[in-house]
């Protein structure tokens, strides 16, 4: 019926009531077809991490619906249900944070095959070990505790643990902020490979180079609004807003440099 | 080939960390370069390369982590601060030399105003007189507008920009020699960094301070610096001017231009760079970068890690085989 894989309508999220009310997310609308890598872009407090929370199935928007395959997901529940659960799955900002330091990367791992496959524990582990290595995570290495691992390794095993549930989309926010540049390397090296496996991405974040590299098509997000949304290459080259602009130009090194010759003239 | 003695000298500078029983610790061994009067400084490196652990020896703090400088020497300005004691160290720290720390978030104190931080600085100079105003001119320096609202918030009143803004007003408050800023812009957005990127360089201009950046990314660095220190597990592995390194020297450096992905082509294979950095106490005899680096040669494992070759001030390089990455690492 539907030709997106995820698509979200005049989605609104609002938090708190009166004078303490703030929207967050206001009326916007996205698609993701199969297989594609698409980025959301902007700054701190821009909703880009809301709508991303909305589109993994953690937040209910306020009005509008996520539609998976063509059907509704949220239907007024708290998150998503059914299919739509397993097959869109996130990886978090913060590697120091999003796992659980008593385990080890295999067993977190292990853990959430056990919860989507219903399978054994010896089987679990086994496929654990498989999606671990596939991200580059030897055994010695998956054994580990979070405290061992460095920041980039840390956030393969939440990779490798978002694609135990085998999904078709992958939200990633702001996976490589908080890793050191041949970390980050790494990681997208990884993101590129997976896009070629056929699997949907959704890349927030405020680093522009990183969407360059990975996206083909992107939202700029401000003030919980698309101020501008279109192929990546074209944004990149010729800007329309004037927010656009104004974030390109301040990105570092060679991708800013062209930017900021255009915009000061 | 300069004749005038530069601002800073860190010369083969070893520091050490006390370990279990007596033992100590290498954790950066040899650090070297110079920092010229009005120059900007990039350093560059992993977490853990001692970067940070050098600019503590710059500004007499490093026993507070119980550190200590165990040889060579760091040249400011006629002393030597490898060896000064704490109360030469009040006359130093914080008026010729100001640093701004990495975390813009916590590092203004939570329960003062903005106006009794820059009053507290500014007492520190000696100078009572006029404090308000002079505290009115800091902020104004910093690009700070609504100076009378800001001079009576408090830090979680203000943005993460404006709280670092506020940072820098602190260490302009004795208007220091030389300025040192720890990833000054980690957490902030790229558009708030590109500002006190900007303001650092007016400052640069405008008061002549000597600026020391550090800094993973090495794209704000060329953006910004004149010059560039490349640090690998506690060595200084590379100096040379911005330009310079657009043609590399050392293997490492190579590695860390073209993992750069400002300058990779959408969709292309990134290099990355072989394993990780060496633990602290965990370093190979010889060069200690040669377990990660392509080009390794029999030599490269064995003696000491390589001094830097050419002469201070050129384009030096740790690596003994540097002719072999002629052309090979150019962007």
């Amino acid at each position: 019926m539907s030709d997106f894989l995820l698509e979200a309508r005049n989605v609104s999220v609002t938090f708190g009531s009166g004078s303490t009310k703030v929207e967050a997310v206001k009326n916007v609308s996205l698609t993701l077809s199969a297989g594609e890598p698409i980025g959301i872009v902007g700054e701190s407090g821009s909703g880009k991490s809301t709508l991303a929370r909305v589109l993994a199935g953690l937040q209910p928007p306020t009005e509008g619906e996520i539609y998976f395959n063509g059907q509704p997901v949220y239907n007024g529940a708290k998150s998503y249900t059914g299919e739509a659960r397993r097959q869109v799955q996130m990886v978090f900002q913060d590697p120091y944070g999003s796992l659980n330091p008593q385990l080890t990367g295999l067993s977190a791992v292990a853990e959430a095959v056990r919860i989507h496959d219903k399978c054994d524990k010896k089987e679990s582990e086994v496929r654990a070990l498989e999606l671990l290595k596939r991200m580059g995570i030897a055994q010695l290495d998956a054994l580990k505790k979070p405290r061992q691992l460095s920041g980039g390794q840390r956030q393969r095993v939440s990779v490798a643990r978002a694609l135990s549930a085998n999904p078709t989309v992958l939200l990633a926010d702001e996976p490589t902020s908080a890793i050191d540049q041949s970390a980050q390397a790494q990681l997208l090296n990884l993101f590129r490979g997976l896009l070629n496996d056929g699997l949907a991405i959704v890349m927030v974040s405020h680093d522009l180079g990183v969407i360059r590299y990975l996206t083909k098509r992107v939202y700029v997000m401000k003030d919980g609004v698309f101020v501008e949304s279109g192929v990546t290459e074209e944004i990149f080259n010729d800007p329309r807003e004037d927010y656009t602009k104004l974030l390109l130009a301040s990105i570092p090194g060679h991708l800013g440099t062209a930017a900021r010759k255009k915009l000061h003239g | 080939m300069t004749t005038q003695n530069p601002l800073l000298s860190v010369k083969d500078v070893i520091i050490g960390i006390p370990h279990r029983r007596r033992e100590t610790l290498i954790i950066v061994n040899k650090a070297n370069f110079d920092v010229s009067s009005g120059e900007m400084v990039g350093i560059v490196g992993e977490s853990g390369s001692g970067k940070t652990m050098v600019c503590r020896a710059i500004i007499g703090t490093l026993e507070r982590r119980g550190a200590t400088v165990l040889e060579g020497e760091v040249l400011f300005d006629g002393h030597d601060l490898a060896k000064i004691n704490e109360a030469q160290w009040k006359k130093l720290r914080g008026k010729s030399i100001g640093y701004v720390p990495q975390s813009a978030l916590a590092g203004p104190n939570p329960v003062l105003t903005i106006e009794a931080q820059l009053t507290e600085a500014l007492r520190n100079t000696g100078d009572t007189k006029n404090i308000k105003a002079r505290s009115k001119e800091l902020l104004d320096l910093v690009k700070i507008r609504r100076v009378d609202t800001v001079m009576k918030q408090y830090p979680y009143q203000l943005s993460g920009g404006m709280r670092q803004r506020v940072m820098i007003a602190c260490a302009l408050a004795t208007s220091p020699k030389l300025l040192i800023a720890d990833e000054p812009t980690t957490g902030l957005d790229v558009t708030v960094q590109s500002q006190i990127m900007e303001l650092l360089k007016e400052i640069r201009s405008s008061m002549g301070t000597s600026i020391i950046l550090i800094s993973h990314d090495l794209a704000l660095i060329d953006d910004v610096c004149d010059k560039v220190v490349v640090m690998h597990a506690g060595a200084t592995v590379e100096v040379g001017t911005v330009k310079d390194l657009e043609n590399p020297l050392h293997p490492y450096t190579v590695a860390l231009n073209s993992s750069r992905i400002d300058v990779a082509a959408p969709g292309s294979e990134l290099v990355t760079i072989l394993g990780s950095a060496p633990s602290v106490g965990q370093w190979q005899a010889g060069c200690r970068f040669s377990l990660r680096c392509g080009l390794v040669q029999p030599d490269c494992s064995v003696g000491e890690h390589p001094a830097l070759i050419g002469a201070r001030g050129s384009h030096q390089t740790a690596c003994l085989h540097a002719d072999r990455l002629k052309g090979a690492g150019a962007r």
